[in-house]
């Protein structure tokens, strides 16, 4: 028996797309990663380099305002949906009996009822009808929006308000920015990811070549990031730690330093508390282009030679 | 007997200071005479056993809420009809055996319905761990933690739910406290259903506003009355006013309380004590404990 136990995560994950790829993440909310992510894409591609920027936190994706660029035209994200021909039905009970996520629900002899929001749109109820009766409906769970902003490719996925299932959207967001890559000559994907550590962020890990977690100087942000960096210890990718509001009054620093290097890792960057910081982010202009010699512009910028120089000897892999 | 309240603090942002305020709502009902028990809902990183210094741990239990494909080797033949049926990318190739993703398998077993040799087991499996715990401000505090890169972070919120109306019936408490996650999905959905109230918490950015936006799409949608506080409110006076006028107009939601940018928040993290017992003199500790006032007004008259 094969379980996909601890080690087997790291042997088999196999990246779809052959480009460098960053994916800013952290386990805690609201540390930063969109502002790090942002910026960092802004950065790459002021000194030259294509850049493809994915925001796979598809329940609140928000790299586009930060960019300050509207999102239009989207591409809708549809899965199966079970559609009974009752002219069809035999109510043999088959689909009822597969459906795992019971969203088809019935008793023997009877049309199953479909309770539309449990569906996984897996196809197993239609694989198993005999009678043909399962026809293909769809089912919108978000969209995905492709933009220009700032020299960089925008690809954004976001979750239907109301749909449960963020996994699927950013698996089909990665996949979409995938196809997109093919198009040009991109140097390096940077990708935000949503906050936690559930398998919507393993998702968007997968693709990845160097994780960058973003935390902040306080207990929550230290408990957090462990959990984080446990995550990425199974992927088997390599990360580094990035500690924003390193000089918040008050804030505790020791913890994170001592969270990252009980296992190995190294904290590559220390962004300060700056007002500028504030302004661009309420006004949507990118930092390291609106105030690029600011405290926590410079700190951002300096991780542009970082990432280029650990991707031009061949990245970490 | 009247019905268990349930006050869930959600946001659609991260970082906007849910946990603060679960803190300080849970220590005021508390101080107050409700007799009430805390939840923490969000599993992928739960925080506020930290906010509140820590507990005595009263029991813990492992949840079996998941189900996952297994392959059995020795009957696989290699056909690869379970890695283009699985709709979650969770089977890979490898050695001409295809293998079970643990990280990504949803369950759904699909795989088992297309596998022509019967190759394919879906077995039930470890979600996460439930703990209950005695905080030091007199009420317990059921905590979920969700196993690393595990689905159905929503089926655990849902056992922290369960198992904190159940520790609410043994003790006689009148409210639910439940600290939720950040974002709109699974775990968020079945935090707020069946809710009796939601406190949305939001800052004075765009990015906060456009999550609040949404959250409040999957409040409504429930038909659960709701209440917003602003954070960090002078983080930018412009946008406050924006977003003050919009909550209002727009969504029809009482403004529970605006906080102030108070470093004293921070200190009391650190310190591992809610704002409010830490320095109940400060800005933002006076204004927590007036939208406690106000939640309490609301939701237990």
């Amino acid at each position: 028996m094969k379980s996909g136990g601890k080690a087997s995560a790291k042997l088999i994950r196999i990246k779809r797309v052959s480009v460098p790829t960053v994916a800013v993440t952290g386990g805690k909310g609201g540390t930063g990663k969109t502002t790090v992510a942002v910026n960092l894409a802004v950065g790459l591609s002021m000194e030259g380099s294509k850049v493809m920027l994915v925001d796979a936190d598809v329940d609140g994706p928000c790299c586009a305002m930060l960019l300050g660029v509207e999102l239009s035209n989207g591409e809708e994200v549809k899965i199966f949906k079970p559609v009974i021909d009752a002219t069809k039905c035999t109510g043999c009970g088959k689909c009822v009996t597969v459906c795992r996520e019971h969203a088809l629900v019935g008793l023997k002899g009877k049309i199953p009822l479909f309770f539309e929001e449990l569906c996984s749109g897996c196809k197993a109820c239609q694989l198993v009808c005999e009678a043909d009766a399962i026809k293909n409906g769809q089912k919108v769970l978000g969209t995905i929006y492709i933009t220009d902003s700032n020299g960089v490719k925008l690809v954004v996925g976001e979750l239907k308000p109301t749909e449960p299932r963020s996994p699927i959207v950013a698996r089909a967001t990665m996949l979409r920015a995938a196809e997109e890559l093919k198009k040009g000559k991109y140097d390096v994907v940077i990708v935000d990811t949503a906050p936690g550590i559930h398998n919507v962020i393993a998702q968007a890990l997968w693709e990845a070549d160097l994780a960058l977690a973003v935390t902040e100087p306080t207990p929550l942000g230290a408990h957090d990031l462990g959990f984080m960096l446990n995550l990425t210890e199974e992927l088997g990718l390599p990360t580094e730690v990035i500690l924003n509001k390193a000089d918040i009054p008050n804030g505790l620093k020791d913890e994170v330093v001592k969270t990252s290097h009980d296992r190995g890792v190294e904290i590559v960057a220390e962004v300060p508390m700056d007002n500028e910081l504030l302004h661009s982010y309420v006004s949507g202009e990118p930092l390291v282009r609106k105030s690029p010699k600011s405290p926590a512009g410079a700190a951002l910028l300096a991780l542009v030679p970082h990432i280029r120089e650990m991707f031009v000897k061949g990245g970490k892999t | 007997m009247q019905r268990l309240k349930e006050i869930v603090v959600a946001s659609g942002k991260g970082g906007v200071g849910k946990t603060t305020v679960s803190a300080s709502l849970a220590v005021f009902l508390t101080k107050a005479g409700t007799k009430i028990v805390a939840a923490d809902a969000d599993v992928d990183a739960p925080d506020l056993l930290l906010a509140l210094g820590g507990g005595k741990t009263v029991s813990s239990t492992k949840i079996e809420a998941s189900e996952k494909a297994m392959i059995d080797e020795s009957k696989c033949t290699g056909c690869s009809n379970c890695v283009r049926a699985c709709p979650f990318g969770a089977i890979v190739m490898q050695d001409k055996i295809p293998t079970v993703v643990r990280l990504m398998c949803e369950g759904c077993g699909v795989c088992k319905v297309v596998c022509p040799v019967d190759a394919v087991e879906v077995k039930k499996a470890v979600t996460g761990t439930l703990k209950i715990e005695d905080t030091k401000y007199g009420f317990p505090l059921v905590t979920g933690y969700l196993k690393l890169g595990e689905h159905n972070s929503g089926h655990l919120v849902a056992s922290v739910k369960k198992s904190g109306r159940k520790t609410a019936e043994d003790t006689g408490a009148k409210a639910l406290v439940v600290d939720a996650a950040p974002g709109i999905g699974c775990p968020v959905i079945a935090s707020i259903s069946g809710a009796s109230y939601v406190i949305a918490v939001t800052e004075p950015t765009p990015a906060a506003k456009r999550d609040l936006e949404r959250l409040v799409k999957v409040i409504k949608h429930f038909n659960v009355p709701a209440g917003v506080v602003i954070n960090k409110a002078n983080l930018s006076e412009d946008f406050r006013v924006t977003l003050e006028n919009w909550v209002k107009n727009e969504l029809g939601y009482q403004i529970l309380g605006e906080i102030p940018i108070d470093y004293e928040v921070v200190k009391a993290l650190v310190n591992m004590v809610p704002v409010t017992e830490f320095n109940p003199n400060a800005e933002a500790s006076k204004i927590l404990t007036a939208i406690a006032k106000s939640v309490e007004d609301e939701v237990l008259p």
